[in-house]
């Protein structure tokens, strides 16, 4: 066997990764890039929540928005969740439906928020909770649904509750959905969708 | 001379309410299809000359507002009618629907006869069954 000569490579120069501080200036760079990157750097920094719950309502950029509310959503506590909740109620149609999609990846800490947002006063959060809970992998997500259709005084939210379910429902929820057609008689689109739903 | 179905693109994440709308539509002589975000109605647009769109506000990956602004932009670059459906009825979602591109914005629940009723006066001239 012959003599292999090993070319040993130079040992690369590698930068050292940002400092969490470094970072946080980072999110109020003009270069969205820049900010993206800095959000997505931050992930497990635990100094890092508060800044990005304050940041995350007025970033404008959707793709810097998504990267902060990875981040936060990896946390699943009861800050974050608390923190991202209230923009449920947010005019911003982009935020509100992000946020949603964040809070149903947080099954640790969402569940403690749901009587609350359930008990909303404003109709449309009670739609997004529908939306949290068609997602949540929590095993009473369904029962919250079910809640909803059960007592929520608003059709559009029972409606929200009932597609959420959806994927879920069988002969056992039959009753509960013809439930919800006779306390909503006058709504053809609730009754639609409950006629699809036991078929 | 041959008339062509009037098509419709139902956009919304609920697969009732997509199921809904095609069913109303359809038994009224369209021809629909569905997407169910965004992303997807902008992807068909891409690829099929619609009469008409009829969309949510709140959907997952890309949401309604954005949408309209997409099909309005020069990328998609549609010029047909746009109705906006949503369970959003707080001040301003109009505006910013009618700011997006949209043609009408409506608050759910929309009955079957005034969604087929709009749906012809926002096709009308554009085929069957205008």
């Amino acid at each position: 066997m012959g003599l292999v000569r090993r070319n040993t490579p130079p040992p690369e120069e590698t930068a050292a990764p940002p400092s969490a501080d470094t970072l946080l200036s980072q999110l109020d760079d003009p270069d969205p890039e820049l900010r993206r990157e800095a959000a997505l750097g931050l992930d497990g920094s635990a100094e890092a929540v508060a800044p990005l719950l304050d940041r995350v309502a007025g970033e404008t950029e959707a793709a810097v928005r998504d990267a902060m509310l990875t981040t936060l959503a990896a946390h699943d506590t009861a800050q974050v969740a608390e923190g991202l909740a209230v923009h449920l109620a947010s005019d911003d149609a982009g935020l509100r439906t992000a946020v949603a999609e964040t809070l149903a990846t947080m099954p640790n800490s969402v569940p403690a928020l749901l009587p609350r947002l359930i008990d909303d006063d404003d109709h449309d959060v009670r739609v997004m909770t529908a939306m949290v809970l068609a997602d949540l992998p929590h095993p009473e997500a369904m029962t919250w649904l079910a809640v909803m259709i059960r007592e929520d005084p608003h059709p559009n939210v029972v409606t929200a509750a009932i597609d959420a379910l959806l994927p879920s429902i069988g002969p056992e929820h039959h009753e509960l959905l013809r439930g919800a057609v006779e306390r909503f008689p006058d709504d053809p689109f609730l009754r639609f969708t409950v006629e699809a739903a036991v078929k | 001379m041959t008339e062509t179905p009037v098509k419709v693109l139902v956009v919304d994440d609920a697969a009732t309410v997509r199921l809904y709308h095609t069913s109303l539509l359809s038994e009224a002589g369209f021809a629909v299809e569905e997407a169910a975000n965004g992303l997807e109605a902008v992807e068909a647009a891409l690829t099929t000359a619609f009469d008409l769109f009829v969309v949510d506000v709140n959907m997952p990956k890309m949401n309604g507002y954005t949408c309209v602004e997409t099909l309005r932009s020069e990328t998609v670059g549609t010029p047909a009618p746009v109705l906006m459906i949503s369970t959003e009825d707080r001040p301003g979602d109009a505006e910013r629907a009618y700011a997006a591109g949209a043609n009408l914005y409506m608050v759910k629940p929309v009955s079957a006869e005034r969604l087929v009723r709009v749906a012809r006066m926002l096709t009308a001239g554009r085929g069957i069954p205008a």
